[in-house]
C-alpha cells in the first residue's frame, strides 16, 4: 500500500531510546517515503536514530531537548522549520511512567510528575505545531496514549493511567477542533511492549508473563505500533479522526 | 508498506454492488497482492465484481448466495475452499438497512426485526461459523467486520438497525477474546454517511416527489455542516482501513471497533 508520504516532512518526539516506538515510527516514516524526519529528545541517542535515519538515504535532523520546556519545543519546531520548511506529521510519542509512588503514598508532586511527562509535552509540541498545519490547511497527529487506561490493580502507575487517559481526550478534543482546518488527529494505545517502560533488564521476562493473559499470546513489538502509527499519518486514514486504536493483542476490548 | 498478502486468499460478502464497500475492499486485496479474492451476493452484478477483481492479475470466483440462509453460506464456503483450498481473510460486509426512523415501540413491526437481525447479525455469524474452523487448523485468519457510525449516531433515526450492528460490535469482540489463542483476530470498521445504495432505504416511502438535485446538493451541505471533516466517506476510505486490518501489519490488533465517519463519532 502507498501510503503517500512523498514530499512529506514529519517530527517524531521521543526518539532517543533505541529500543523504543519513537525510532521505530521515525525509520517507519523514511523507509515508507517521507522525505525528512526531524528528531526529538531529552537523550543524547537521538542523535543515533538521526544518523540512522540519514543512512536511508533521508533527511533528517536530531534536536536534543526538553519537550515540557515551552522554550525548547519552541525552539525545536523553529529549527524544523528553518530546515525542512514544513511540518506534515506530528507524532507525539515521547513519554513514561515518571511516578511509580503507589496510590495511597502518592504525594500531588508525584502525580504533577506523570501529568507533565505525558500531557503538557503533547499540549506544547501540538500548540506549536498546530498554526503551521492550519497555514498549510494540512497535517496528521498522532499520539501514543495507553492500554493502562483500561487496565486496573496494578499496585502503581495510577497516574500514568490517568495521564494517558488525558491524551485520550486531548486527542478527541484536537481532532474535532482542527478538522476544520484539514487537520486530523489519532491516538495509538500500545500494550506491553519491550521498551524502556518496563525498568530492568528482564523485560522479555515480564512480557512473557502479561502474555499469558493477552488473547493473541505476545506483547507487542515496535513495529505493531509503528505500523498503525503510519497508518494514521497517511491520508489512507484520511476520513479518520478522532480515534484512540488498541494494539494490544485483545488485552483491551472496550 | 508491503501488507503481506502474497499467497492469501479472501472472502469477501455483499460484493454485488458496484459502488458498495464490499466491492471496493474485493478490489483493493487484489491490488494489494491477495493471490485469490472470493465474493459473494445475492444480487447478480456480482460478476461484475468478479471479473474487476481478475483485471488486477488476482484470481477471483464469484458465488451467488442468500446470507440468510445458513445451508446456502454453507454451500458458499465450501465452493470457495474447494477452489482455493483455504480463507486467510473474511471481511463480513454484506448488510442492509430494512427501516428507517425510530417509531414507538408499540407501533414496530416484529418481522421487520427479525428481518433485520437475520440480514446483518445471522448473516454474518453463519458466514464466520463456516469460515473459522479452517482458519484455527491453519492458525491464523483475519475477520474484519464492517459495523456502523449509527451506533452512536442516534439522530440518525434508525433503530433495528443500528441494534444489529451494535450486536456486530460485540460479536467482534467475542470473537476476538475467544479465538485470540488460535491466531485469528477479529475487527470491526464502522463507517459514516457514504454514497452508496445505502441510502435508498431511507427515501424509501416518503411523500411527494423525490427531491431535486439541488436540494439534495443542500441536504447534503446542511448535513455535512455537522461532520467535523466536512466530507462524506467514500468506498476507497471503508477500504483502506479495512484491508488493513486484514493484513499483517495490524497482527497485533485484534477485538477493535474502528469509526471512519470524519470525526463524527468520538466514542
Amino acid at each position: 500500500m502507498d501510503l503517500g508520504f512523498k514530499g512529506k516532512v514529519a517530527l517524531v518526539t521521543g526518539c532517543g531510546s533505541q529500543i523504543g516506538f519513537g525510532r521505530q515510527i521515525a525509520l517507519l516514516l523514511a523507509k515508507e517515503g517521507c522525505d525528512a524526519v526531524a528528531v526529538t529528545d531529552i537523550i543524547d541517542d537521538v542523535q543515533k536514530t538521526a544518523d540512522e535515519l540519514k543512512k536511508l538515504g533521508k533527511k533528517s535532523i536530531a534536536v536534543k531537548g526538553d519537550i515540557t520546556r515551552q522554550a525548547d519545543v519552541q525552539s525545536l519546531v523553529k529549527k524544523v522549520m528553518d530546515e525542512f520548511k514544513r511540518i506534515d506529521i506530528l507524532c507525539n510519542v515521547a513519554g513514561g511512567m515518571a511516578n511509580r509512588v503507589p496510590f495511597q503514598d502518592s504525594k500531588p508532586e508525584d502525580w504533577d510528575k506523570d501529568f507533565h511527562l505525558n500531557v503538557t509535552s503533547i499540549m506544547l509540541t501540538t500548540q506549536a505545531v498546530l498554526p503551521i498545519m492550519r497555514q498549510q490547511k494540512y497535517g496528521s497527529i498522532i499520539n501514543i496514549g495507553s492500554g493502562s487506561t483500561r487496565m486496573y490493580g496494578h499496585g502503581v502507575g495510577n497516574s500514568y493511567a490517568m495521564s494517558k487517559s488525558m491524551v485520550d481526550t486531548l486527542t478527541k478534543q484536537t481532532a474535532f477542533n482542527e478538522a476544520k482546518n484539514g487537520i486530523r488527529c489519532n491516538c495509538v494505545a500500545p500494550g506491553p511492549a519491550p521498551t524502556n517502560f518496563l525498568p530492568g533488564p528482564n523485560k522479555e521476562e515480564m512480557i512473557g508473563m502479561l502474555a499469558k493473559s493477552i488473547p493473541l499470546g505476545r506483547g507487542a513489538t515496535q513495529t505493531d505500533i509503528a505500523n498503525a502509527t503510519l497508518f494514521f499519518a497517511s491520508e489512507m486514514s484520511g476520513y479518520i479522526t478522532g480515534a484512540i486504536l488498541h494494539v494490544s493483542g485483545g488485552s483491551v476490548l472496550d | 508498506m508491503d501488507l503481506g498478502f502474497k499467497g492469501k486468499v479472501a472472502l469477501v460478502t455483499g460484493a454485488g454492488s458496484q459502488k458498495g464497500f464490499g466491492k471496493e475492499i474485493a478490489l483493493t486485496l487484489a491490488r494489494e497482492g491477495c493471490e485469490a479474492v472470493v465474493v459473494t451476493d445475492v444480487v447478480d452484478d456480482l460478476e461484475q465484481t468478479a471479473a474487476d477483481v481478475k483485471k488486477t492479475g488476482a484470481k477471483s470466483l464469484a458465488v451467488k448466495a442468500d446470507i440468510t440462509n445458513q445451508a446456502a453460506v454453507e454451500a458458499m464456503v465450501k465452493k470457495a475452499l474447494g477452489q482455493f483450498k483455504k480463507i486467510d481473510v473474511l471481511c463480513n460486509v454484506a448488510g442492509a438497512i430494512l427501516q428507517k426512523d425510530f417509531m414507538p415501540i408499540d407501533t414496530q413491526n416484529t418481522d421487520t426485526w427479525k428481518k433485520q437481525m437475520d440480514l446483518n447479525l445471522f448473516g454474518m455469524m453463519y458466514v464466520s461459523r463456516a469460515v473459522v474452523p479452517q482458519m484455527r487448523e491453519m492458525k491464523h485468519g483475519a475477520i474484519v467486520n464492517i459495523g456502523s457510525g449509527s451506533t452512536h449516531q442516534f439522530k440518525m433515526g434508525v433503530q433495528v438497525y443500528a441494534i444489529s450492528k451494535y450486536a456486530i460490535d460485540l460479536f467482534t469482540k467475542q470473537l476476538a477474546y475467544v479465538e485470540g489463542k488460535y491466531g485469528i483476530r477479529c475487527n470491526c470498521i464502522a463507517p459514516g454517511p457514504a454514497p452508496t445504495n445505502f441510502g435508498a432505504v431511507l427515501r424509501e416511502g416518503q411523500q411527494g416527489p423525490p427531491p431535486s438535485p439541488e436540494q439534495m446538493a443542500k441536504m447534503r451541505e446542511g448535513m455535512m455542516a455537522e461532520f467535523p471533516l466536512g466530507r462524506m466517506g467514500t468506498p476507497a476510505d471503508i477500504a483502506n482501513i479495512s484491508v488493513l486490518m486484514a493484513s499483517e501489519a495490524t497482527s497485533y490488533i485484534t477485538g477493535q471497533i474502528i469509526q471512519v465517519s470524519g470525526g463524527n463519532v468520538m466514542e
